[in-house]
């Protein structure tokens, strides 16, 4: 156990020493390799914030019928009684919202309070929400019944709440596609960068691999200082790719969070967490020792 | 010890370096490979040493049968057999200490324990006090040397050499040779590759000698006398006797 251990911590050192011995060619790899990992880290970040975002908003189909003005008074609740007897199974719930209900909502907000104070009388309609059951084929099924109820007598117009917002999951699920893709192309990019560092140090160290052979080395001496080498160059990259984004997200936060306020919101975009962010240098770190190995077995072959 | 039956060897589809080769070392001989430029010498030390397959026959080395020898098994035997070869292949980019240490490393030894037999077998070799040195700064006999220390180090029961007095000096080609033989008579068995017929000469042992196409084997092991006295009694080179041949 001792000799297998003193084995890696020798492998170790000449994998620091190699490293040591080029630090300006070193260093240009792990730049290069860390700005492109910084590019899905901060894709990432910018899914996470959105995430919460877009869940705090119900992505349940919500049908609002409005009524027509000049509705007789009891309509809405008729509406809403139709409603329930003739979609019992596709509605969940269905509410009325009274002209008055809305009209002292709106006043409650100081951006609508001005403009409403100089209307003569209460322009809004009566309105019943319908919220529909979740399922199979729900916009289809949405579509169908707001075609139906627009039918209606005294119903003046249709509209489907949810939709932005289930278009704002759709774009999500996109982002989410197109990260992973960014991924596996970084992941590309890495394996190639340990791949060429590894068959360059293979080079250089000819001659010590060749006198290790010699005096009774077996293949995985030889290879383990370049399986190090491939997995601290891949950790390393992504633990300065991770600086680097937080770095990146300090001016873009200070930009966004402006623009959210002057929208009565607060919103940053921040890194994925902690145990996110150690799989990320765990699976790279992984990620460079096989390319490593893949580049050693290749170039050693003498 | 060795033994070689039947081995051929040949690059390629090119002509045969070596012709059905027959012959047996016992453990704690010491004997010369000679032959002109081409012939064969350092062909013959590397299959012995495990560095070149050959292309037909059986060798055994230190008990083992080469061509059987997985490749996982091939290390441990070469750490068996301490080889210098004609270019001494030193690392230049660390000291003479690390260069003897490399091979204790690569069996996992602790650094104090490594250090403190590099600093041994330094000494054995009349290295002491140039631990530190790069080997570049050595004379070419002292690189000679050091190469043979990193060889020895490992306390190997076979050592081979291919031309290690090669463009030295006579007074520093029989010092090296000397070396060898301290090695060999505390029981390491020594194949020395030299086409140097007057020091080998000086040194009263087995011969096997190849020529083109040609095999021979002085056959009779000698057990030497003292180290350092090249002794010109009894059986020399000149008496080799053809042994099998090709």
């Amino acid at each position: 156990m001792k000799s297998w251990l003193r084995l890696h911590r020798y492998a170790l050192m000449v994998t620091l020493r190699r490293l040591a011995a080029q630090p300006f060619s070193s260093l240009a790899n792990l730049v290069v390799m860390a700005l492109a990992l910084a590019l899905p880290l901060l894709g990432a970040a910018i899914l996470v914030s959105a995430q919460p975002v877009a869940r705090q908003l119900s992505v349940t189909p919500e049908v609002t019928l409005f009524l027509s003005t000049a509705a007789p008074g009891g309509t809405a609740d008729a509406v809403a009684q139709r409603i329930r007897d003739e979609n019992a199974d596709q509605v969940q719930q269905v509410r009325v919202i009274p002209r008055d209900e809305a009209l002292a909502s709106l006043r409650n907000d100081p951006t609508w309070d001005q403009a409403l104070a100089v209307l003569p009388g209460n322009p809004l309609p009566d309105a019943v929400v319908a919220t529909l059951t979740e399922g199979e084929q729900l916009a289809e099924r949405a579509d169908t019944l707001a075609q139906t109820w627009q039918q209606w007598d005294h119903v003046d117009l249709v509209q489907l709440d949810s939709a932005w917002v289930q278009r704002l999951e759709a774009i999500l699920r996109f982002a989410r596609a197109g990260l992973i893709f960014l991924a596996a192309c970084v992941a590309a990019v890495v394996l190639a960068a340990v791949f060429n560092t590894v068959r360059m140090q293979a080079m250089l160290q000819r001659e010590e691999i060749a006198v290790a052979r010699l005096v009774g080395a077996t293949e995985s001496f030889v290879r383990r200082p370049f399986l190090y080498l491939g997995a601290l160059s891949g950790a390393l990259a992504a633990l300065i790719a991770i600086g680097a984004a937080a770095l990146a997200l300090t001016p873009l936060n200070d930009a966004l969070r402006t623009l959210a306020q002057s929208y009565g919101a607060d919103f940053a975009l921040h890194l994925p967490g902690l145990p996110v962010l150690a799989v990320a240098v765990i699976g790279t770190g992984i990620l460079g020792a096989l390319a490593a190995r893949w580049s050693v077995t290749r170039s050693t072959r003498f | 010890m060795i033994e070689f039956q039947h081995v051929f060897k040949s690059y390629g589809r090119g002509r045969n370096i070596l012709a059905d080769i027959n012959f047996r070392v016992t453990a704690g001989e010491f004997l010369f490979v000679s032959g002109a430029s081409g012939a064969g010498k350092s062909t013959l030390l590397k299959l012995i040493g495990g560095l070149e397959p050959a292309s037909r026959g059986s060798i055994q080395v230190n008990g083992q049968r080469l061509d059987q020898l997985s490749s996982h098994a091939r290390p441990y035997l070469r750490r068996a057999v301490g080889v210098i070869l004609q270019d001494t292949h030193l690392l230049f980019d660390r000291s003479a200490l690390q260069n003897v240490m490399l091979p204790l490393a690569v069996t996992g030894q602790s650094r104090s324990s490594a250090s403190a037999r590099a600093r041994a077998a330094l000494d054995k070799v009349g290295l002491a006090g140039k631990e530190d040195m790069n080997p570049i700064e050595l004379s070419g006999g002292e690189q000679q040397r050091l190469a043979i220390a990193r060889a020895i180090v490992n306390r190997p029961a076979i050592l081979i050499a291919d031309e290690p007095t090669a463009n030295l000096d006579q007074d520093t080609a029989r010092r090296i040779l000397n070396v060898f033989r301290d090695f060999n008579r505390v029981g390491v068995t020594t194949l020395i590759a030299s086409h140097d017929h007057t020091l080998m000469a000086q040194y009263a042992t087995r011969t096997l000698r190849l020529e083109p196409g040609k095999f021979f084997d002085s056959g009779i092991p000698h057990h030497h006398s003292p180290a350092g006295s090249a002794s010109t009694g009894g059986q020399h080179n000149g008496d080799v006797t053809p042994g099998v041949q090709a």
